[in-house]
Formats: C-alpha cells, structure tokens, sequence
C-alpha cells in the first residue's frame, strides 16, 4: 500500500559522523547533497565525476533515513513517480525515496543510506526533477534525447522509451555522448546550446565531459523498414519535442510555461522526423553536412 | 449534433496555435495532434458553441450550412472520443 509522508518525515536529522556532501553541476544548473555517510561518499563522487563541482549550489539536500517503502512497486517493475505538494514545498516520492524541495534546500529520505544503487535512485532522480525545474527557471528544458556531438555540433535524436534513443547513441561511437536519455538546452547569447548530463539510459556513462555544445539540429526517432527524413510543421515540431520533456508532473502549469520555450527552440533549431532502420547510415541524412 | 457548450477543453491537453495550426499535447500519454485550419479555428472559438461555429465556417470557407454543421459535429465527436474534450 502506497505511504505518503507529511511534514515531520522531513525534519532535519543531524548529519551522521563523517558525512560529507558533494555538487553536481549541469550545464551551469548546480545541485549539491548533504550528509552522504563515507562508505559510498566515494562511490557518488565517482558515479557524478565528470559533474562535480567547487560551485554553491542553487538547491542543496540533506539526506536522512527513510521508510523501507513509499510507493508500492508495479508488477510491470517500471519506476513509478509522483509530485504532490507539501506545505510550501514539493514532494517527489518513488518506491524507496521521497524529497521535499522548497526554495534553496531540501530533504531527501532513502530507504538506505548504507547502499548506493538505492541511494542513486533517490539522488538520481532528484537531481532529474530539480534540474528539470532550474532548467525552466533559467529559460531551457530538458529533453528525453540521445545527445551526439560530430564536429563539434550537436545532434538530438528524441522519442519516449523505446523509439532508439540508446540505438543511435551506440551506433554513434565516434561521437561525443552528451546523453542516451536526458539533454538539457539553454539558450546561451542568443543561440540554444545542449548540455552533457550525468543522466544514462541503457549505454554505460563513461568518458562523458561536461560540456556545452551548439544545437545542429533535432530528430524525432520514428523505427522505420528505410531511412529518410520527413520535414514537421513547426507547430508539429513543438508538440512533438515538448511530448519528450520529462516530468510533467504539474501539466497545466508547467506546460504553459515550456511551450513558449520549445517553440522558440524549434523556430531557431531545425527539427525533421528521422525515419531509420537502426543502422548507421543515419548520420549521412541526419547530418550530411558532418558525413565524410 | 453535439453541443459544443457541453464539451470543455482538457486541462490535462497543453495547446498552442503556432503559424495557423493548433497542437495539441496529451501530457499523459505523451500523444501528440496536429489540427488543420478548420481544426483550429473550431477548438481556438469552442466557446461560441457548435451552431455560431458551424455558421462561421460556412461564412469563411464556402461550404454550405448543412456541410459545416455535419463537419463541426464530426469534428467535435473526434475531439471527445480523443480526449481532448470531456463533457460537462
């Protein structure tokens, strides 16, 4: 059965001897994390390395104990996640986490402090949700997309789970990889710029660099028996890349907000529909001018 | 025909009507449709109601009455069953 917390699960607890902390900065978003116990103090720093950083974070949470259970876990085994408000803040629970956001701070209760894969999935997708909303606050978004850099220029292939994401970026092993799942976009003196993510879909997550790269183009994954590129509409193109923005847990409110954002990102960005075989001779459509 | 003053737009449906064309988002389910001209001019005016829309529509592109009263209730009718119109 489903366990919501109220107000007192989230008193401040005194941060266990030892404990440290550590920030993770996305395309100049920083999130840090307080009261980490030093047996996987190392293992998150190694996990979050490329995004590590000497930066005060804009929201900084502290990490307590919490229940073995909130939410009840689907048969289907998928993560399941709900936004509910609090008092003046936001809730994020899962299965073995809740995180109440307010302002610059936070608590996040993980069902343990001691394991670091169910640590990760509290820190993981707290720092999903908050990065999500930094992004907004400073005018960019977060996009469900395989990140690829050729030639120094920046390639999105988005879809929801399954459309290939993690295909392209593994098709792609001369390109930099910004992520397999989630990239972020701002908008940097006028241009849209996306950013490397410490966020991983299928693909392991090593020799990442943090870095910002300026946008070529967009692509809607479509599985198809050939290649080809189909123009969209721009208010296709809109619709289409706003559907791949994650955690629309408050739709109304944040969608108004986005789809502003996302148009201008489609008005400035090509955006075609990639129609592909999941082979490699994508990339001479996807980016003609960047194939030998 | 159905009445457009009982239909409501979606809440949980974002919209934005980009170079003439209305997009619609079902944020739950991440669906996505494109409406034409016509599509939009009847979602951007639901409020007026399916008779003053369907009149409207013959006015502006040349249809006859019968045609757009049929075509705005189809439409209508193709709207709701989307979900991006519920009742009352």
């Amino acid at each position: 059965m489903d366990r919501y917390p109220d107000g007192d699960h989230f008193q401040a607890v005194p941060p266990p001897a030892g404990a440290g902390g550590f920030t993770v900065a996305v395309g100049g978003l920083s999130v840090g994390f307080e009261g980490v116990l030093p047996g996987v103090l190392g293992t998150c720093r190694d996990h979050y390395r490329p995004f590590l950083s000497d930066a005060i974070p804009q929201v900084t949470f502290r990490l307590g104990p919490g229940w073995e259970n909130y939410l009840d876990l689907p048969p289907d085994g998928y993560l399941r996640l709900e936004e509910r408000p609090l008092g003046p803040g936001r809730v994020l629970l899962s299965h073995t986490f809740a995180t109440l956001w307010h302002g610059a701070s936070g608590e996040l209760r993980s069902a343990s402090l001691e394991d670091f894969e169910t640590l990760k999935a509290g820190i993981e997708n707290t720092l999903r949700w908050v990065v999500a909303d930094l992004a907004l606050e400073s005018h960019g978004f977060v996009l469900h997309a395989s990140g690829l850099v050729r030639n120094g220029r920046a390639y999105l292939f988005f879809g929801h789970s399954g459309a290939g994401k993690s295909t392209v970026a593994s098709l792609s092993p001369d390109c930099l990889l910004l992520s397999d799942d989630l990239v972020l976009l701002v908008r940097r003196e006028g241009t849209w710029m996306a950013a490397t993510t410490p966020f991983a879909g299928t693909l392991p997550q090593t020799h990442k660099q943090a870095g910002l790269y300026p946008l070529a183009a967009l692509y809607r994954l479509v599985q198809a028996p050939e290649d080809f590129v189909q123009p969209l509409s721009l208010a296709e193109a809109a619709g289409r890349v706003l559907s791949c923005c994650p955690f629309v847990t408050d739709p109304p409110a944040r969608q108004d907000r986005l789809f502003p954002l996302v148009e201008a990102c489609c008005r400035a960005v090509p955006v075609r529909a990639l129609h592909f075989t999941k082979s490699r001779t994508f990339w001479a459509l996807a980016a003609p001018e960047a194939t030998p | 025909m159905t009445e457009s003053s009982n239909l409501r737009r979606n809440p949980d449906v974002s919209w934005r009507t980009i170079e003439g064309q209305s997009v619609l988002v079902f944020n739950r389910e991440g669906e996505v449709q494109v409406l034409n001209e016509i599509g939009t001019y009847v979602w951007e005016h639901l409020e007026e109601g399916a008779e003053a829309l369907a009149r409207n529509i013959s006015e502006r592109y040349e249809v006859t009455p019968g045609e757009a009263q049929s075509d705005v209730a189809e439409f209508l009718q193709d709207l709701r069953r989307s979900g991006a119109l519920l009742e009352g």
